[in-house]
């Protein structure tokens, strides 16, 4: 494993611009700029970097369609509005390698055309705030703001403000409120103009990808995700935090070797790989490689990479109520069928908790995401589905014991 | 399934979308009327029927009626469908049957407290 990102010790602090310049930071922009815009869209999409905010979306792609849009000004934005919950790796990434997500952004800018880029952080990340706006300043002096300024947009902290299109409504001024898509930002995005959106984790990826190649990147991860990934381990574990390992490393090497295992001593009854919009992966099931397609075909996703662990005598049910609970308060209301999925799963679970329910009242789970499937302006309509149909699957002693007793079961 | 051709409850959806089209006013006169005409149905609110873009919803239940798009001037229909009248026929003609189902299930399942 050859980290692309941390290359400093995890203890160690910030890397400076010095640090960064030593190890090759900002050769790439010297690179692109005498070898022109097509070439580094060449280098990026031949590399497979799928964006690494969620949805995994080829970045070479994503890069190239705003590229080709003749409309001007257009802009550049990097997310770090990280309100996920348990994820940490956006934080840590700008506290820790301001310059990496600098250099990429720059690189975004120049690439496709764009005068300005947004940094689009967390208002509570004051640490990663500061840092970034040192590295601004050192990139400023020396010289490389001349492609496209950088300036940083404080995110508040509600879910739905991390979605790409509320993104651009709050830097405009607004509520964080999604935009209906199509348009996609790469055609109207920041006030209307041609957008690049990615994820604070992406960008620091493209440095070393344009420098060292698409091969180079090639060699790590799997075929359909190449390249490494960060993943946030929870404060259950031994060792939790951020790591960054190779994509289609198994969920059981994460948590145990990684991880540390459970620092209660406890086994594993089940984890939800990638945020509370995942599906839960079984104990049985850990050997899975945390990739899309081997997680899809147990109904979970890789999402942002942020781990939430079940441990044995732990009840699944108040973990998914949260998680319902969670969506009904921040989904945004401006869809009807997001309003009524979110309530009504949240009421489902709530009844099924007490003990008010039938068994069936969890099978109409299912065809109520049929009901709300692309209703909504985001996906948020779809999130809670996941959790709540894997936890059915695979936890349906702690679900009978619920609607017998409207208690959890003893552990 | 069979369903009883009882009333017990008149359920009426308070969710944002049905309320901003004037759901609780509507509860509220259902209440009065039926109180008014002697009858022990009783008007319960529910948070949501999954047809927030049908709205105004209402249930009769256990037998099954789902009015959507309910608006003031027909209450006194409701009413009357409740005391063993006809239904108020403007008011099913359009009801998707699979979304129909899935209402009346979920209530079945025990998705409303009575």
């Amino acid at each position: 494993m050859e980290p692309i990102l941390f290359t400093k010790a995890p203890d160690a602090g910030p890397q400076t611009f010095d640090e960064y310049r030593a190890e090759g930071g900002y050769e790439a922009l010297a690179k692109a700029l005498a070898a022109g815009p097509q070439s580094v869209l060449n280098e990026l999409t031949a590399s497979g970097l799928r964006g690494r905010g969620g949805a995994g979306f080829p970045t070479g792609q994503k890069w190239s369609l705003t590229a080709q849009e003749p409309a001007r000004p257009k802009y550049v934005v990097a997310n770090g509005g990280e309100d996920e919950p348990g994820s940490q790796k956006d934080r840590f990434l700008m506290e820790r390698y301001p310059h990496k997500i600098i250099e990429g952004v720059l690189l975004a800018a120049y690439t496709i055309g764009a005068s300005a880029a947004v940094l689009y952080v967390n208002a509570l990340f004051t640490d990663a705030i500061a840092q970034l706006e040192s590295a601004i300043a050192e990139a400023s002096t020396a010289g490389h703001l001349t492609i496209a300024s950088v300036r940083i947009t404080p995110a508040p902290q509600q879910y739905v403000a991390g979605e790409d299109t509320a993104a651009l409504e709050v830097i405009e001024g607004r509520d964080p409120l999604p935009r209906m898509k199509p348009p996609f930002p790469t055609t109207a995005g920041l006030y209307g103009q041609p957008t690049v959106v990615n994820n604070i984790e992406t960008f620091a990826y493209v440095p070393s990808i344009v420098r060292r190649g698409a091969d180079w990147f090639r060699g790590q991860g799997t075929a359909d995700n190449p390249g490494t990934m960060l993943f946030t381990l929870p404060a259950n574990v031994r060792r939790p935090g951020v790591v960054e390992l190779p994509v289609g490393t198994t969920l059981r090497a994460l948590v145990e070797e990684h991880g540390g295992g459970l620092a209660s001593g406890r086994g594993v009854k089940g984890v939800l790989p990638g945020g509370p919009s995942s599906g839960w992966v079984g104990a049985d099931e850990l050997d899975v490689a945390l990739d899309r397609e081997p997680l899809a075909q147990l109904g979970s996703t890789l999402g942002c990479g942020a781990l939430r662990i079940l441990e044995d005598g732990e009840c699944v049910m108040e973990v998914i109520d949260e998680i319902a609970q969670f969506f009904m308060a921040e989904a945004c209301g401006q869809c009807p069928a997001c309003n009524m999925e979110t309530q009504t799963l949240a009421k489902i679970i709530t009844q099924v908790k007490n003990g008010r329910g039938m068994p069936q009242l969890m099978d109409q789970i299912p065809k109520l995401a049929a009901f709300a499937e692309g209703k909504g302006q985001c996906s948020l309509v779809s999130m809670p589905v996941p959790p709540l149909i894997s936890a059915a699957r695979l936890y349906p002693e702690d679900i009978a014991h619920h609607l017998e007793h409207g208690v959890c079961p003893p552990p | 399934m069979e369903r009883s051709k009882e009333i017990d409850v008149c359920i009426v959806c308070h969710n944002v979308d049905c309320a901003a089209r004037g759901s609780i006013p509507i509860g509220e006169e259902l209440t009065k009327q039926l109180a008014a005409a002697g009858s022990s149905v009783r008007v319960v609110p529910h948070l949501c029927f999954s047809a927030c873009e049908e709205g105004p919803n209402i249930v009769l239940y256990p037998q099954g009626t789902w009015y959507k798009g309910a608006q003031m001037s027909d209450v006194g229909g409701i009413v009357a469908h409740i005391q063993g009248g006809e239904p108020v026929q403007h008011l099913i003609e359009d009801v998707d049957p699979a979304l129909r189902d899935l209402i009346l299930t979920m209530i079945d399942m025990g998705l409303v407290d009575f």
